[in-house]
């Protein structure tokens, strides 16, 4: 009997796992065995951490978009049809089209988005680089600014111990935007302060959610005379008097609000019942092991969906994808899974225009902060514009 | 007067030193060092439009090799699953607009590559 699964998602996670179940799943595929189907709401593919880039005119956006079709072995089904319903007990998910799409095994891979509305004013008065509309936004403000201060923020899903979107982003943008200030002569003229909230997973009155980079920063923020500020939680904005509120009780004044903003689950994951993640946020209840959405035999999820302490990043992604592949494979062929995450995230940190800093982190070992280099800032260059599409691919 | 000193060595370091001497006795120790230098010279020269068109070219090359190995593997799957077509067989194959569009792009590749012979 032919066995269908079914992808919800048409990003990073959605598109890797795909391909890497194709590739696991080719005999049975060859034999009219498996039947694998990815839905996605767009026909395209965006890479987001090329966005950060766009911030500061150092990319112009295009590069990172490509039609999804393009990026799936063709042994994949790609379907553009919005999820808007998950009914796990009789295993389908329905689609806008009205389309019921019936499942053995399902990999909800639909990523998280900004939901900067939850934070009164911000919308209006902050910007943010998670999006190439925000950071075109962003590019065009950073190109006028001669004088005055910007301020960088960053908020935490108000569900303990669940990170933001790519945790080293804020870091890594303020040092780029030293240098983007720097390289235009105007830094001398422009104030830049780095704030942190009072908690931040683990960490208490830090400037990062991992003790060993918080114990870092200062020196590195010293150097590049960015000031820095921890207990600012973020509440309000005043986007007319652009004065920033936080939950201790400060304001501070900006010019530019360079936020990390809020982020949620999507719409439908939020909608389904899954979660119990606080302030209908949606994180899915995930083993942190076999990457199953807890309670649910045959649903699988990584990424930015899941509710795990791990990074929300690509880097993250990469190690969780063979995961999720393998322990799918398993159950087709043995009947369970047989593969364990252990939480790896590696990356390399773009700190500042033309420096990387590689990193690597598990559920037992933080980051260790090592010197970037220029060759680091190549491998991380290598990957944004093209080791990536390959690693989509399933090639690497 | 002389005065000796006592430098602790842990056996790693001990082992390093065994190691280095070893190169320099062989005089390997000289092209190590140039070798070094030849890679140290390579990134400091390497700037950041060229490690872009770089990368771009690995890019083509993956997604060629993507394209191609996707194609072989439906070519092979099609093949061993059906008979060989026979004459009106092979035709019947043109009336697909897939089909039709792969050979397009064939004749067009030749016509791309004919124009740069010339």
């Amino acid at each position: 009997m032919k066995r269908r699964i079914l992808i919800v998602g048409g990003g990073t996670a959605g598109t890797m796992t795909a391909n890497n179940l194709a590739k696991k799943l080719m005999p049975e595929i060859d034999k009219g065995e498996i039947e694998i189907t990815m839905i996605s709401d767009s026909p395209k593919h965006i890479y987001r951490p090329g966005a950060m880039y766009v911030a500061f005119h150092k990319s112009h956006g295009n590069e990172f978009i490509r039609d999804q079709r393009s990026l799936l072995m063709l042994e994949i089904d790609f379907i553009v049809d919005k999820a808007v319903e998950i009914k796990a007990k009789e295993n389908y998910v329905k689609g806008k089209s009205g389309t019921k799409y019936e499942y053995d095994y399902l990999v909800l891979a639909t990523g998280c988005e900004v939901a900067a509305d939850r934070i009164p004013g911000l919308e209006e008065g902050g910007d943010w680089f998670f999006s190439y509309e925000g950071a075109q936004k962003l590019a065009k403000k950073f190109e006028k600014l001669k004088k005055g201060r910007v301020l960088v923020t960053i908020n935490f899903p108000k569900t303990p111990n669940i990170p933001h979107q790519c945790g080293i982003a804020p870091v890594e943008t303020t040092i780029m935007l030293h240098d983007y200030l720097t390289e235009r002569g105007v830094r001398d003229n422009v104030e830049i302060i780095y704030t942190y909230p009072k908690n931040a997973q683990g960490v208490e009155d830090g400037l990062f959610l991992q003790t060993p980079t918080s114990n870092v920063l200062p020196t590195v923020f010293d150097g590049v005379n960015v000031k820095y500020k921890t207990s600012f939680t973020l509440n309000r904005v005043d986007a007319q008097k652009k004065i920033a509120y936080s939950e201790e009780g400060e304001e501070m004044e900006f010019d530019i609000l360079m936020a990390t903003p809020p982020f949620i689950a999507a719409k439908v994951i939020r909608d389904s019942g899954l979660s119990e993640a606080r302030d209908n946020e949606g994180w899915l209840p995930t083993d942190k092991q076999t990457l199953k959405v807890k309670g649910l035999d045959n649903v699988y999820t990584l990424g930015d969906t899941v509710d795990l302490a791990v990074s929300k990043a690509g880097g993250t992604i990469h190690n969780q994808t063979d995961v999720v592949a393998d322990n799918i494979a398993a159950e087709v062929r043995y009947g369970y899974p047989t593969e364990c995450y252990d939480g790896k995230v590696i990356a390399v940190a773009q700190m500042g225009l033309s420096c990387g800093m590689p990193l690597w982190y598990d559920y037992e070992e933080d980051v260790q902060p090592t010197p970037c280099s220029k060759l680091g800032s190549f491998v991380r260059l290598g990957f944004n514009k093209g080791l990536y599409w390959a690693a989509a691919r399933g090639m690497l | 007067m002389s005065e000796e000193m006592k430098v602790i060595k842990t056996a790693e370091m001990q082992k390093i030193e065994e190691q280095m001497t070893m190169l320099v006795q062989t005089g390997r120790i000289d092209n190590l060092i140039d070798l070094m230098a030849v890679v140290s010279d390579q990134i400091e020269m390497t700037t950041t439009p060229m490690a872009e068109k770089m990368v771009k070219s690995i890019d083509n090359i993956t997604t060629a090799g993507f394209v191609t190995e996707n194609a072989v593997r439906y070519a092979m799957r099609e093949n061993t699953n059906n008979e060989i077509p026979s004459m009106f067989g092979l035709l019947k194959l043109m009336k697909d607009d897939e089909t039709r569009r792969g050979l397009a792009f064939m004749l067009n590749l030749t016509k791309g590559i004919g124009k740069q012979l010339s």
